[in-house]
Parts: C-alpha cells; structure tokens; sequence
C-alpha cells in the first residue's frame, strides 16, 4: 500500500514537472528553429525580459497600468457595491434596472471603447472608466443575488428583538451578502485585467498593453512573449489573491 | 428603510413562498410598465444630456434611430455583420470540437490533466487579448488572425467546463460498462460524451461572450472588414449614430445565442447541474 502511493505520487509530480519541462522545451525549440521576428526562443525571451527589467521599461510600464487598474477596481467595487444592495433592497429599481444591467453585462464592453474615446478623449480617466465598466457588472449582480437571497429567518429574529435598522444592515445584511461580493470581486479582477489591456491598446498607448502594441510595431517577438510571460504572472497572481479572498469570506457564508 | 420593515411582516404571512419577495411581486403588467419607462427615462436622460453639453457628433438615441435607415442601405453593412458572425459562428464551431476533445481528455486520463491543466489554467487567467498583437505578427492583418483569436477565446471555458463534467461521470455507468466488457471506444462514445455535453453548452454560453470581444479587438488592431472595424470607422468620421446600430447588433446576436443555449439545456437536459465557475 504504501509503496503504491509513494508509486502514485511519483506519477503525479513527473506529469506536472514534465508538463513544464515539456512546454519548455518545445518553446526553446520552436523558438529557435522558427525565425526572430516570427516565435522567439524561451531564453532569447527571459533574456529580453531581464534586459527590459533593467531599463526601467518594465517597471514604469508596469506603474502606469497599475494606477489605472487600482483606481478602476476601487470605483467599479464601490459603484458595484452599492448599486446591487440598492437593487436588492429596493424592488421597484430592481424591476425596473436589472434587465438592463443583464443586457449592459452582455454586451462586449470592448465595443464602446471607440465611443469613450471620442467622448472622453486620451488620458487617465478615460481607461479608468474603461477598467470600471469592464469590472462592476460582476459584482454588482453578485452583490444584488447575496442580497437578495437573505432568509426571512434573519430579519425576523432582528425584528423581534427590536434591532435598529441600523444595525440590521451592519450585523445581518452586510456580512451576509459579503461572501457573495468576494465571489464577484474574484470574476471582476480578471475581468478589469481585460479592461486595463483594452485600454492601453486603444485609448493613450501607455502601460502593459502600449509596450506590447510597440514591440508588435517593431516585429520585437521576444520582448511580446517577455510581457506576455509578465501578464500571465499578474492574471494567476490576481486569481490566486480572489480565490483567496472569496475562500476567506465563504467560512461564513450561508446557503 | 421602510421597505424592508413591510417586506419581513409580509413574508411573515407567506412563509411558503421561497423569497422574501415573492409575496409582494407585482403582476407581469406593472413589472412591464416600469420596465419601459425606466428604459424610456434612460434615453431621454441619454438624449437630453448629450444635446445640451456633448458635441453634435456624439451618438443620441434620436440620432441612431434616424441612423437605421442609412446603415441598412449602407452597401458594406451587411457584408461587415457576415463576416464578424460568420466567423464567430466557425470559430465556435472550431472551438467546440476541439475543446470537447481535449477536455475530455483532460477529464478522463488524469496524466493529460496533469501536463496540460496548467497551460489551460494559466491561459484562462490571462487576458487574451494581449495575445492579439503577437497573432497579427503570425498571421498578418488578415482574417485568419481574427479566427484564431476567436478559437483561442472560446476555446478555454469549454475545455474547462468538459474536464470538470466528464470526471464526474457516474460510477455505476462505468461499473456496468465493465461487466458487460464494452469496448473502450463504445464507452466514451455511450456515456463519457453524452455526459459531457450539458458542459459543452454550459462552456459555450461563456465562451460567446468572449468569442465577440477576441472578433472585436482583433478587428480593432487589424482593420479587416467586420462590424468592429464599422464601429471604429463610423466613430472616427463622426458617424457614431451608425456605429451605435452595429454595436447593437453585436448585443442583440449575443444576447439570443445565450437565450437559445439556455432553452437547448432547459428542453433537451433537464438533468443537468452547472459546475462552479473558474
């Protein structure tokens, strides 16, 4: 028995180590094998990335987009917040919204993109309102359907025990519905990741996405895989930390 | 605060009722009527607004009905919604065959699961429209590239939502199958794919939205024909009436592709229960 699971727990390690070593692999090769300005090697890749490190390229890319997407998330938690505990609470704007904001979170935000621009212009608050307009919807409806959702049993109890309003949002409403919020904030952080891209490719070419959208322009293969390679840490790291926090508020969550 | 004092005294009558709500819904026409004139109050919010403090050239919604007329007549419009849906509609078709195969693959044979789940997990965390500008440099500026980006977009939720269904397929299906000593190919077309589709559908209905933001993006940094490049082209020549009618369009296919997944799981698999979302 115990020598099988010490069997079993070799196959998995080698399936996950030699996933990675395989895909590395096959990118050192190809990229070798395949010219420059098509697919670029692993190593030509992490030495460009090192090289854009060191430069300073990276890093002030890096803060750009990071403003954008903090100062986004902050408006698009906040507006999404509010917006679905009004909409839950308040049946009439419920009635009256939700099918609006059902079609809104339908529609491919990209597209309005060209509307902002010209209604906006370039700037910092064009993409902000770009990443919020990317990011709340998932949190609103979230919010709204943890809102919603709050058994009738609750509120009696409080309302026996003449509890004030007051405090009925503070100790019964708000920390039901916050395990639903976490759960939306997790689908909106990738979400506003998408937002923030979009919006350095079209509105002001700065941050993550303009550094790709020049090395693009320059045919520069390797340093389009280094900030790919750049993205794709962030987009884990930021599923890692909303993962995290919906598993953190789900301890007390009910139903 | 009122509402909520009324609405807890009145569930307090009708306990049988599931929501809190359900006892003081108003009738289907009320829900109407207050439906329309919120939708009515936006748009006069929407045109008032815009007329006295935007620029004449921003869309209103007077505007863009107006608009209809000269987009219908307009000669590429129509060729633009065909080639944005139909390539939408090949890159589903593309992204369901093979998003099929490989979930199922990753779903059933734990060692492929073990290679490939990471790819697939990191893939799906990251936005892929930061993949676009590498993919013109493959493909040129040519509609191959709006394809492939569609693929890569769809593709993901459907493999996820396959694996995650097909490792749970039943036990007992499999024990009988055993007995019975059934081929293993008959095993996978008899229970492991019937099982698998309510996931693909429930994969799909993720993966249109996406599909629609890959065509558009791609069109964006492209420019081939396509409803992403009307809107980008109307917009900067100060025609955002009729760019506001092709974005509509792009909403409303969006949005009947879902109505119609949604009426296929309800119809033809009652049984199905949605897996938790990555």
């Amino acid at each position: 028995m115990n020598r099988r699971t010490t069997r079993h727990r070799l196959r998995v390690l080698s399936g996950y180590v030699g996933g990675v070593l395989l895909g590395a692999v096959l990118w050192q090769v190809i990229g070798t094998i395949a010219p420059h300005e098509v697919f670029d090697s692993l190593s030509d890749t992490l030495a460009r990335l090192w090289q854009i490190i060191l430069d300073g390229t990276l890093g002030t890319a890096l803060w750009t987009s990071f403003q954008t997407y903090l100062v986004g998330m902050v408006f698009a938690l906040i507006i999404g917040a509010f917006g679905g505990l009004l909409l839950a609470r308040r049946q009439l704007l419920r009635i009256a919204l939700e099918p609006y904001a059902i079609a809104l979170y339908a529609t491919p935000m990209v597209g309005i993109i060209p509307f902002l621009l010209a209604l906006l212009g370039f700037g910092f608050w064009p993409k902000v309102v770009v990443i919020i307009l990317f990011a709340f919807f998932p949190v609103l409806l979230n919010t709204q359907r943890g809102a919603q959702s709050i058994s009738p049993e609750l509120l009696d109890v409080a309302r026996v025990y003449r509890t004030r309003e007051r405090d009925i949002w503070r100790h019964v409403i708000l920390p039901y519905t916050l395990p639903f919020l976490m759960t939306g904030v997790r689908q909106s952080l990738a979400r506003g990741l998408v937002g923030m891209i979009a919006a350095d490719f079209f509105l002001s070419s700065d941050g993550l996405g303009g550094l790709l959208i020049t090395a693009s322009e320059r045919f520069d293969t390797a340093e389009m895989l280094a900030i790919t390679l750049v993205i794709t840490v962030i987009g884990l790291a930021l599923m890692a930390i909303g993962r995290a926090l919906e598993n953190h508020f789900a301890r007390w969550r009910v139903g | 605060m009122t509402t909520n004092t009324k609405t807890a005294t009145r569930t307090r009558i009708a306990r049988v009722s599931s929501t809190p709500q359900a006892s003081t819904t108003p009738s289907r026409r009320k829900k109407i009527t207050l439906w329309a004139s919120a939708g009515l109050g936006i748009l006069v919010v929407w045109q008032v607004g815009f007329t006295l403090f935007a620029p004449a050239y921003i869309a209103t919604p007077i505007g863009a009905i107006l608009a209809i007329p000269t987009v219908f007549a307009d000669p590429i419009f129509f060729p633009d919604v065909a080639s944005t849906l139909g390539a939408v509609f090949e890159g589903l078709l593309i992204a369901i065959v093979a998003g099929t195969i490989i979930g199922l693959a990753m779903g059933r044979l734990p060692d492929v699961n073990r290679v490939l789940g990471m790819y697939v997990g990191a893939f799906y965390a990251i936005p892929l429209i930061a993949i676009v500008p590498l993919f013109t440099v493959w493909f040129g500026y040519t509609p191959q590239a709006r394809l492939a980006m569609i693929v890569l977009e769809a593709v993901l939720p459907i493999i996820y939502n396959v694996a995650e269904g097909s490792r749970i397929v039943s036990a007992t299906y499999l024990d009988v199958t055993r007995i019975h000593r059934v081929a293993w190919w008959r095993v996978w077309t008899g229970v492991v794919l019937p099982n698998a589709l309510p996931y693909v559908l429930a994969g799909l209905d993720l993966a249109i939205g996406r599909a629609l933001i890959g065509a558009v993006v791609a069109e964006f940094v492209t420019a081939i024909d396509g409803l992403g490049t009307y809107i980008l082209f109307n917009v900067h020549s100060f025609h955002q009436n009729e760019a506001v009618i092709a974005l509509i369009v792009v909403v409303i296919f969006a949005l009947v592709i879902r109505a119609l997944i949604n009426l296929a799981v309800r119809r033809g698999l009652p049984w199905y229960q949605p897996v938790k979302e990555a």
